[in-house]
């Protein structure tokens, strides 16, 4: 049961810095107890397994194990089970891929970013923006893996001593992305693990039954919360916010090479880098909304993820929205400002070609779409952020789409061809859905969803005897 | 399973073996495919399967031709296994011969070249010749002899025929008819008359769909006999075809092509180029590489002609039986297009030369050979020679024979090979009338539409199994060897008529040998034999050209009795034309995996064949491609999709023959549409009269390329020839961009070897050789219409066909695209594991163990010359395909990305060579599959650092340019850029 929460907002500090300037407002309203948190955190994961839960899992894992068939059939025929062709000889896997990584962004800007500027209404959220990453960085993992001709041998990418004393191509970006890709779900999952572990240990502690005990027990590794704990503990998480950091900035940076180190008109371009950054925090932050709407409203959580906290992660999109809107005007502007014929038409193509369809798509959900949070009542209207933040990801994907079949028409005009995917391009997409959506129910299940110890350090009882902290009213 | 008794236990593979099914399977050969089976799948049963592969796969090994044949180039003394031998044979190929080196390795024949010695093909070849070998190996070939559909031994026809034969010589024939392919074969021919000796009664035709029929007759209109002309384009400054694909599907095209590209080379010493007119009513790769085109309705090429006649006679030519002929009425371009080309064909007079194409009538054939005659051209720019051994295709013959069939006559008919059932022309009603006959002998190569139709079928062996010979287009007489045992056993057609007409049966070897006694008469014949198969020709056998005598009041009668106005085609009578496919030709190809899939050369189109009509055409019917029309003509329907063709004339629709057969075989049947089944004898080209309409449906039809404009690009560079003496380099100074450095140090690329290629674009015709020649020598695998359609095509070498200027009145080019083997390559430096890379020689090296197919390579080309293998193609393979693989290359597997590799195979045996021999690999010994394919001579390649090869020399002209290179990827395959000699005359106007 949660505790009686007060509905008078109070102001406090930060808990780390006491040098930083008081800026952040309270954003839980009421004034919850730790043990009220605690209650209401952990009570989701040990109450019994609703309805609504088996709802959601059920179809998602059916889309999941629909995943794994369709891999299998893929591994047994051939990726010509895909739409792909030459010159498109990258189509929805990539995409996807692109896509899902992007997703991923979020989870590390909010817990590492927002966390070293001290953005402490990050921490109502960070958690399952956290699990959000970990989930999106497999779903994205999967496709340059499985999209290969021969996905026996995907091994070769990595150094491995071999007997062919062969190195990779450290020429190749792709090599630079698996590197970059499997460093940043690294770092990813450790950043989330040690966040994990005091709440961990509440879950152990609070366990009724055996096994419980033994699992949340092994996974806490020894929790005991003693000062000397927490002062490893934090500065552990410091430091793995200090190395996530830099690599929420280059994992895409090193996506957008896969395209941007090309000879083609319309991907070899250098201001790729910081527009997929953009973008990548854009479609994250999007994602982040959708399934924070949807958690908060099947979980009851409005007092902990507030309109005030859904507020700010608009005004997020909205600049970031406007960074990709400028990157689509650049992109044409260099285009036409090169004299370059070639990457003149690759755009004039986008906006007007066979394509142009998915061109104006992407246009209308990215940029227009997020203008609408400059209204204040439009971006706290919960329903208008909803298919706001759905529209965004529509768009996103379709970003990645265009950029994809850029491929269609390139130097030469004899090879030029229409790409379409197959019933499979779409069946993997789906089912990269359900496999998300799959790992992401089991976590809103089996851990806590909010991290409780972070919350309770901004709450206004952890501040009390901080110098500059609001009296005791 | 069923047990019943202990003595179904086996001991060993030979007493299993010793089982009926597996003396049937052993009679039958080779397993038929899946079918077999699935009917009972025991263990037993698919034990004795596997015991017969065990066996077959030893049979396969040894599979030699018994005669003595002598090696080619080399001469080993037995076969070396790895060291392939070359024999030289001849491919007969309608009335005439292509002469052919076939590589083999251990004993079964991979891959075909033309025969450097001989006439027909000076060492090049066409798309036909390339594939032929494809169909040796056809799984779908006929194994059996059949009667009535069930299986029977040669030996149960030896004793059928020998009682038939005997009541036949009885009464002289009276009731046996033969319908053959037309041929021009001196042993064939010697058969012919003692066939005709023994039954002095019968009836014989020849026949064959597409033919130099109406040629013959044009010339026996003239001068009243049977001529057969030869040109030599390389003698002509001046050309005018009149509807005449000299370059691809007229008969000796690889020699026209090679004679043709040679009056077009420009170099120091001469400046100086032929100039070509075509007058087509749809485009033909001859069309593209005219100066002038003029889209005409085939029905007005004859006006074309006279007014070009009349307008000689009028510049003072010697034409007096054009006096008192009418000028047709033609439209004031068409007349100004005559007027100019009369002045540029006085002014070269004997240099000049006017072809005319064998779709069109005798008449024309004839006044053609007078003017040509009055030019004085004759026995320089075209020579006429008597053939010798000729049994021409006959349509009065095949109509004749139809009437005594109607008439009960015949009792016997024997068909020796085609396809008459599928090809002959509609309105005779072969199909129906051979129903009358009481037995009708097929002999083929397959079970095809005539064999569903006959009492007895006798497979006929491949040309590359059989003893036989041929006469080529000039006369030269030439032999056809085997390569390799028969391998479903048959019968050459040599074989077969000689037992028919004796009812003895001799060996191949022994019935052509006879032939040649008489031919090389006199002393030494052995050694004079053995020179002969060595070369695989006889030395100056060409005929000597005929000295023509002009009957000119024929011609001026026949010029009275055209009619003088010439009605257009409109929209609601169209014009319909049979055209030959360049891949079909006349539908013998059907089952050739490689020629269907090997793209039209103008349309682009695989795996079809469409209704094609110009886009102004298509705009009045409201038909886009794709969509089904219902053709009817004559009261005869087909319904068959449309393709819109820029450069076809308004109002003519053109259906490709060749397509729509239903017992071609599993790659053939059913593939596109069969327009000889509006095909009549009266009109076997063109003819008005045809309506159009919608059906409402539409139908996938297969491109390689969706996109004809080259957007501005300068891609295929192109000027006149006024603009190349005035500037040598325009090509190299029409792209402008900033000088090309690096970054870093370049590797120079500066000693031993360094391959480049060079492409002239003035020499290219377009006509898809070099593709499949590389298919055949680089294991390439078909991928079937439904993976073209999404653009899987696997050709390393493709021909790139782009349409420049009005949509009305386009012009044409084309360019061959392989693999540009960058200096600096996009493809290496994208793949994340080092599987392209480069090597010291320049070559772009692609390690196919190494690919794990992440295709960023191909994504990265900026010629899009890279291939993957979206799927196991090269897994279902039948065991006579994989025969027909070359073991000097991979054959790749699912997943990995392959390309060009400058035939790296056989720069490897030139080193081999080379080092064995202590020297250097010189210049031409070397040729790559697609330069040595290439009839127009258009590709050159070879070391570019020696500064005497031939490669240097041509990187070296100032035509030399490379595509995109300003990209800096510094290509070594470069073009020479396409000239263009227009008459000013013409340009202005």
């Amino acid at each position: 049961m949660p505790g009686k929460w007060n509905s008078v907002e109070r102001r406090v500090t930060q808990p780390i810095n006491k040098m930083a300037p008081a800026v952040d407002e309270i954003v839980l309203p009421g004034n919850p107890t730790f043990r009220g948190i605690t209650d209401k955190i952990s009570g989701i994961v040990e109450a019994k397994t609703s309805g609504i839960w088996y709802a959601l899992f059920i179809p998602s894992a059916a889309l999941a194990l629909m995943f794994v068939v369709l891999m299998c059939h893929l591994f047994w025929t051939g990726i010509g089970v895909w739409g792909v062709q030459v010159p498109v000889g990258w189509g929805w896997a990539i995409v996807n891929f692109v896509f899902w990584v992007g997703i991923g962004h979020a989870g590390t800007l909010i817990s590492a970013i927002l966390f070293l500027l001290r953005q402490r209404w990050r921490t109502s959220i960070n958690r399952f923006a956290e699990a959000m990453t970990i989930f999106a960085v497999i779903c994205a993992f999967l496709f340059p893996t499985i999209h290969v001709g021969r996905v026996w041998v995907i091994y070769w990418t990595m150094p491995i001593p071999n007997q062919m004393d062969m190195w990779p191509n450290f020429r190749s970006p792709l090599l630079w992305d698996a590197f970059a890709v499997g460093t940043y779900f690294t770092a990813s999952l450790m950043f989330w693990y040690v966040g994990l572990i005091p709440d961990l240990a509440t879950l152990r502690d609070r366990a009724k039954s055996r096994l419980r005990r033994i699992l949340y027990g092994i996974f806490s590794l020894g929790w005991r919360g003693g000062n000397r704990q927490w002062r490893h503990y934090e500065l552990a998480y410091l430091v793995l916010a200090g190395v996530s950091t830099p690599l929420v900035l280059s994992v895409h940076s090193i996506v957008s090479t896969d395209f941007a180190t090309s000879v083609l008109p319309g991907w070899h371009t250098t201001i790729f880098p910081p527009y997929f950054v953009a973008g990548a925090i854009f479609s994250g932050f999007a994602m982040v909304m959708t399934l924070s709407l949807l958690a908060r409203k099947a979980f009851g959580l409005q007092d902990i993820i507030t309109v005030k906290h859904l507020e700010r992660m608009n005004l997020i999109m909205l600049v970031t929205g406007m960074m990709v809107g400028y990157a689509y005007a650049t992109e044409f502007f260099i285009a036409w400002y090169s004299g370059n014929d070639y990457e003149r038409f690759a755009f004039i193509n986008r906006a007007f070609g066979p394509y142009a369809w998915a061109y104006w798509i992407m246009i209308t959900c990215n940029v227009v779409v997020p203008q609408l949070f400059w209204f204040k009542k439009l971006r706290t209207s919960i329903a208008v952020m909803f298919a706001a933040s759905i529209l965004i990801n529509v768009g996103m994907w379709f970003e990645r789409f265009v950029i994809v079949v850029t491929l269609s028409r390139d130097f030469l005009p004899s090879s030029w061809q229409y790409y379409s995917p197959t019933i499979y391009d779409v069946g993997m997409l789906v089912g990269s859905f359900g496999l998300f959506l799959t790992l992401f129910l089991l976590f809103l299940r089996y851990l806590p969803m909010v991290a409780m110890s972070e919350v309770k350090g901004i709450l206004p009882q952890a501040q009390t005897h901080t110098p500059g902290a609001p009296s005791h009213a | 399973m069923n047990h019943s008794g202990g003595q179904k236990h086996w001991r060993s593979l030979e007493q299993l073996a010793d089982t009926a099914e597996f003396r049937q399977f052993l009679h039958r050969e080779f397993p038929q495919g899946a079918s077999e089976m699935d009917n009972s799948w025991s263990r037993r049963n698919f034990l004795a399967l596997m015991g017969a592969s065990l066996a077959l796969a030893g049979l396969t090994g040894c599979r030699r031709p018994e005669e003595k044949i002598v090696p080619y180039v080399q001469a080993p003394e037995e076969v070396i296994p790895g060291i392939a031998q070359r024999y030289a044979t001849s491919m007969p190929f309608g009335a005439g011969a292509y002469g052919l080196v076939v590589e083999s390795h251990e004993g079964r024949p991979t891959k075909i070249e033309g025969n450097p010695l001989h006439p027909s093909s000076r060492g090049a070849s066409n798309a036909f010749m390339q594939a032929a070998i494809l169909d040796l190996y056809d799984p779908d070939r006929s194994r059996h002899v059949l009667h009535k559909g069930h299986q029977k031994s040669w030996d149960d026809f030896v004793t059928f025929w020998r009682e038939q034969r005997s009541s036949h010589v009885d009464d002289r024939g009276a009731s046996l008819a033969v319908l053959c392919e037309p041929f021009s074969s001196p042993t064939m021919a010697r058969l012919k008359r003692e066939f005709l000796n023994t039954f002095p009664n019968s009836l014989w035709a020849a026949y064959a769909p597409v033919t130099d029929e109406s040629i013959f007759d044009g010339t026996k209109l003239a001068t009243g006999e049977l001529l057969s002309p030869v040109y030599h384009f390389d003698q002509a400054d001046i050309i005018v075809s009149l509807d005449a694909d000299f370059l691809l599907t007229e008969s000796d095209n690889v020699a026209n092509a090679r004679a043709f590209a040679n009056g077009r080379r420009i170099d120091l010493q001469r400046v100086d180029m032929n100039r070509l007119y075509v007058a087509e009513s749809g485009y033909t790769v001859t069309g593209a590489m005219a100066d002038h085109q003029l889209r005409v309705q085939s029905s007005r090429i004859i006006a074309v002609a006279i007014a070009l006649a009349s307008e000689l006679a009028a510049q003072g030519l010697q034409l007096d039986y054009m006096r008192g002929i009418p000028q047709p009425d033609l439209s004031a371009d068409q007349l100004s297009w005559v007027k100019a080309i009369a002045r540029d064909l006085m002014q070269a007079r004997s240099r000049a030369v006017i072809v005319a194409g064998r779709r069109q009538p005798a008449v024309l054939h004839a006044l053609v050979m007078a003017m040509n005659a009055a030019l004085g051209n004759i026995g320089r720019a075209v020579s006429y020679v008597s053939p010798k051994d000729l049994a021409p295709s006959n349509t009065a013959d095949l109509a004749r024979l139809s009437a005594a069939i109607k008439s009960g006559r015949i009792s016997t008919l024997i068909v020796l090979g085609g396809h008459p059932v599928y090809s002959s022309p509609v309105d005779l009603n072969l199909p129906e009338s051979l129903k009358q006959v009481e037995t009708v002998v097929h002999c083929g190569t397959h079970v095809d539409e005539t064999a569903q139709q006959a009492s007895w079928h006798l497979p006929e062996t491949h040309f590359l199994e059989s003893w036989g010979d041929a006469r080529a287009a000039d006369g030269t007489a030439s032999v056809v060897q085997p390569l390799i045992e028969p391998l479903y056993g048959g019968r050459t057609a040599a074989e077969m008529l000689q037992f028919i007409v004796t009812g003895n049966e001799v060996r191949g070897y022994e019935i052509v040998r006879d032939t040649w006694k008489a031919l090389l008469a006199g002393a030494d014949f052995e050694k004079r034999w053995r020179a002969v198969l060595h070369d695989g020709l006889l030395e100056n056998s060409a005929a000597p050209s005929a000295t023509i005598t002009i009957r000119h009041q024929e011609i001026h009668d026949l010029l009275s009795q055209q009619p003088s106005e010439f009605k257009d085609a409109g929209i609601s009578n169209l014009e319909v034309n049979f055209a030959v496919s360049p891949s079909m030709f006349d539908g013998r190809f059907a089952n050739n995996g490689w020629l269907q899939e090997l793209p039209d050369p103008v349309t682009k189109l695989t795996w079809d064949n469409a209704t094609l009509m110009s886009p102004k055409t298509a705009n009045e019917l409201g038909v886009g491609n794709g969509d089904v029309v219902s053709l009817t003509y004559r009261g005869r329907a087909l319904e068959i999709p449309v393709w819109i063709v820029p450069g076809q004339a308004d109002y003519s629709v053109s259906l490709e023959l060749g397509y729509g057969r239903s017992f071609a075989g599993q790659v053939g049947n059913g593939v596109g549409f069969n327009a000889y089944a509006l095909r009549t004898s009266d009109a076997p080209y063109f003819d008005s009269g045809l309506a159009i309409s919608r059906t409402g449906r539409t139908y996938e039809l297969a491109t390689t390329q969706e996109h004809g404009s080259m957007e501005g690009r300068p891609l295929i560079r192109e000027g006149t020839l006024d603009e190349y003496r005035k500037n040598p380099r325009f090509a190299q100074e029409m792209v402008e961009h900033p000088p090309l450095v690096s970054l870093w140090k370049d590797r120079a690329y500066n000693e031993g070897y360094q391959w480049g290629m060079a492409i002239d674009l003035n020499a290219c015709i377009g006509c898809g050789a070099c593709t499949i020649a590389c298919q055949s020598e680089n294991n390439i695998p078909i991928v079937g219409k439904t993976q073209v359609r999404k653009g899987r095509e696997m050709h390393w070498i493709r021909v790139d066909r782009y349409f420049e200027g009005d949509v009305d009145n386009p012009r044409m080019a084309h360019q061959p695209v392989p693999c540009q083997h960058c200096e600096n390559a996009p493809c290496e430096q994208v793949c994340p594991v080092a599987a392209t890379v480069h090597d010291k020689e320049g070559l772009n090296t692609m390690v196919y163990n190494r690919c794990i197919g992440t295709r960023y390579c191909s994504n990265n080309c900026p010629y899009k010359v890279r291939r993957f293998n979206f799927f196991n193609y090269t897994k279902d393979y039948h065991e006579t395909i994989a025969m027909a693989q070359n073991p000097d290359v991979t054959v790749r597997s699912r997943g990995v990305m392959e390309k060009c590799t400058y035939c790296v195979q056989r720069i490897n045996e030139a080193r081999r060579t080379a080092k064995r021999e202590d020297r250097q690999i010189t210049d031409g010994e070397l040729l790559t599959a697609c330069q040595q394919a290439c009839p127009a001579q258009a590709i050159t390649f070879g070391n570019i650092i020696a500064p005497d090869s031939q490669v240097a020399k041509a990187k070296a002209d100032s035509r030399n340019y490379h595509l995109l290179g300003e990209l800096n990827v510094r290509p070594r395959t470069s073009y020479l850029a396409r000239l263009r000699n227009p008459n000013s005359e013409l340009s202005e106007a």
